[in-house]
């Protein structure tokens, strides 16, 4: 057997190569790599160290842009006010209006290898499919907007007919959002829930007759779930259709819950896109990003601080069941009562209807 | 003024025309817009302007913004003309001292104050507390925050300042001997008032009460989050056409027939205001 060594010049040359590699490895990977992306998202879903492993990974920083609203992204994307904005934030009740306005590019799924975990319910959808049937969205966070309440006021869990309760006047709120607030009227009524967003004009006429009879029983619209959060620290209000915003805010301080009404539970959930303006050097990295909200570094991070639930099953199992509890996965069947709150096509008549229930 | 004082005022003239005439014309072009699958269409369609001609809703809330803004200058006029007259009575030292106090409240922020007066006027807030301890109610004055009565107080509240200043400005220049005449010969402190001091602070009045009406008129911020369910507003309905509902065309429409509502008012207000008795040769004098 050849007894192998080295003599001290290759040694020393071995010693140099291995240098100049190690030294051309970060530079191959800077120059491939895009230094900044820019992500149009709430400033709940991109805090700074939620993307910390994804910008150590990959090292392209990602720059974070947080949005006011759906209506002022939507705006800032068809006036092209947006530029500067690699990826974006559509709801995915809002999903088709951006695709119907082709403001967002259509997708290569096989370069979002984590696409595999996905939950069911959100792997099947359409509302992220265009006419042409390609993918133009993908979901990757969600939750639900429960009823937050004051426990120790309301001694049985309140359903959506509580928002309407006479013996609750001036403790109630609602959201001043048409979409919601009229799905709630109708499932109120009795509306079947897969009928809440596909009301006739005649439905629609009943609904506006409910939310009428109701001002009088509220205490206010709720503009903001800080402006809500507040009207349940300061007393004003027992019961709102919310977001779960107050409940993780006051539990220490007060006595709330939240409530899944059994009419159906109205999901909220957002989804990665792609402008169709962005530039192609930057197109890999930003489905590399798309990966990383559906891997795991990214739904444990936002799980533990922010309480949200990825649409990514990858974590769930490791979660201690309290933790389940707390992003609504630790039983799945809750994700069969869904409603997805969708632009109905006469949604015009709806924003006239609740413009004129708040003028009443 | 001198020719040469009027030019230097012409490029601030210019730049002011321009920057109100220009987005003015793009909301008249605007409004005769379609809107397709979300795109703005450039057309020649009556449709935003047919819907507002039959909106009750709109018109409503157009009125509501006029009598907003009307009765918000009324209320300032009549708590303002006080406060601004004890201010031409102090010395120099203390003028400059109650000048501060007055524009204090407008050193926060508008939200920073709204959430104020929700803790000041709230079920639980202060004033419920001291009423309640003091044993005159038992139950809290639910009517103090979210009604139109808050609306009310607080668009007087936030505005107050603007007018005192102006009045106060004009009962500055106002010469005291023309007062003290009037009542050596025999008129009453109102008669004092409303025939001499009235007329020649119209300036100020007038400036103050038009400065008041439309910052009140468009004020959105203050019904929406303290005016419960009766604080929509024209403003909030022209913000939710642009955005949620993309109704460019329409919210053109609304925006547009706002403004030249709000616009009449002002003028019908000033002339009002310079047909009061000597009026005219205050305004003249310049």
């Amino acid at each position: 057997m050849q007894r192998f060594t080295l003599n001290r010049r290759q040694m020393l040359g071995g010693l140099a190569a291995g240098a100049g590699l190690s030294l051309l490895g970060p530079m191959r990977q800077a120059f491939a790599a895009v230094p900044e992306i820019v992500w149009a998202t709430w400033d709940s879903n991109g805090h700074p160290e939620y993307v910390a492993a994804f910008e150590k990974a990959t090292g392209t920083k990602v720059k974070l842009s947080f949005l006011s609203s759906e209506d002022a992204q939507f705006a800032a994307l068809k006036t092209g006010s947006a530029s500067d904005w690699d990826i974006v934030n559509p709801s995915l009740n809002q999903a088709s209006r951006y695709i119907k306005a082709k403001e967002l590019m259509p997708l290569d799924l096989s370069k979002v290898p984590n696409l595999a975990t996905m939950y069911d319910v959100f792997k099947t959808t359409d509302k992220v499919k265009g006419e042409d049937g390609k993918t133009y969205a993908i979901p990757y966070l969600w939750g639900l907007n429960p009823i937050v309440y004051r426990s120790d006021i309301h001694t049985e869990e309140p359903t959506y007919s509580t928002l309407f309760d006479p013996k609750f006047k001036g403790q109630l709120a609602m959201r001043d959002y048409a979409l919601e607030s009229i799905a709630i009227a109708a499932l109120h009524l009795g509306i079947p829930r897969e009928r809440a967003f596909l009301l006739t004009t005649d439905e629609l006429a009943e609904v506006k007759k409910a939310l009428i009879a109701q001002k009088p029983l509220l205490r206010t619209y709720w503009q903001t779930i800080g402006d809500l959060t507040n009207l349940f620290a300061t007393g004003e209000v027992t019961a709102a259709f919310s977001w779960r915003v107050p409940y993780d805010a006051l539990k220490d301080k007060m006595k709330v819950a939240m409530a899944k009404p059994k009419a159906g539970i109205m999901g909220w959930c957002d989804c990665f896109g792609i402008p169709a303006s962005l530039p192609e050097e930057k197109l890999e990295t930003a489905y590399k990003f798309a990966d990383y909200l559906l891997g795991a570094d990214y739904a444990a991070t936002i799980a533990e601080i922010g309480n949200y639930a990825t649409t990514s099953s990858i974590i769930r199992d490791k979660l201690t069941p309290e933790k389940q509890a707390a992003i609504f996965v630790d039983d799945l069947s809750v994700m069969q009562n869904f409603i997805w709150p969708v632009a109905p096509e006469n949604y015009s008549e709806w924003l006239k209807v609740w413009n004129e229930v708040k003028a009443a | 003024m001198t020719f040469r004082q009027r030019h230097l005022a012409l490029p601030v003239a210019v730049a002011i025309i321009a920057g109100c005439l220009a987005p003015l014309a793009v909301l008249v072009a605007f409004s005769f817009y379609e809107v397709e699958e979300f795109d703005l269409v450039p057309a020649f369609s009556f449709r935003a302007w047919g819907e507002l001609a039959v909106s009750a809703t709109d018109w409503f809330l157009i009125g509501k913004a006029v009598l907003s803004g009307l009765t918000t200058t009324v209320f300032t006029v009549v708590l303002g003309y006080p406060v601004a007259l004890a201010l031409t009575r102090l010395s120099a030292s203390a003028k400059g001292l109650a000048v501060i106090v007055l524009l204090t409240p407008l050193y926060t922020g508008e939200i920073v104050r709204i959430y104020a007066w929700r803790i000041v006027l709230g079920g639980e807030g202060l004033v419920n507390t001291v009423l309640q301890g003091l044993g005159l109610i038992d139950e809290p004055m639910k009517v103090l925050l979210f009604s139109p009565f808050t609306i009310g107080l607080v668009l007087t509240y936030n505005n107050l300042p603007f007018m005192v200043l102006a009045i106060w400005v004009s009962a500055e220049m106002v010469d005291r001997r023309l007062i003290e005449a009037a009542r050596d010969l025999g008129a009453r402190p109102v008669d004092a008032f409303f025939r001499v001091i009235l007329p020649l602070t119209v300036p100020g009045l007038a400036a103050g009460s038009l400065t008041v009406f439309a910052l009140s008129a468009g004020e959105m911020l203050t019904p929406s989050l303290l005016g419960g369910t009766s604080g929509s507003t024209a403003m909030a309905l022209v913000d939710n056409l642009f955005g949620t509902a993309f109704d460019w065309p329409l919210a053109s429409a609304l925006a547009l027939a706002l403004l030249a509502t709000l616009f009449l008012v002002a003028s019908a207000m000033a002339g009002l205001m310079l047909r009061l008795k000597g009026a005219r040769a205050v305004i003249g004098r310049a």
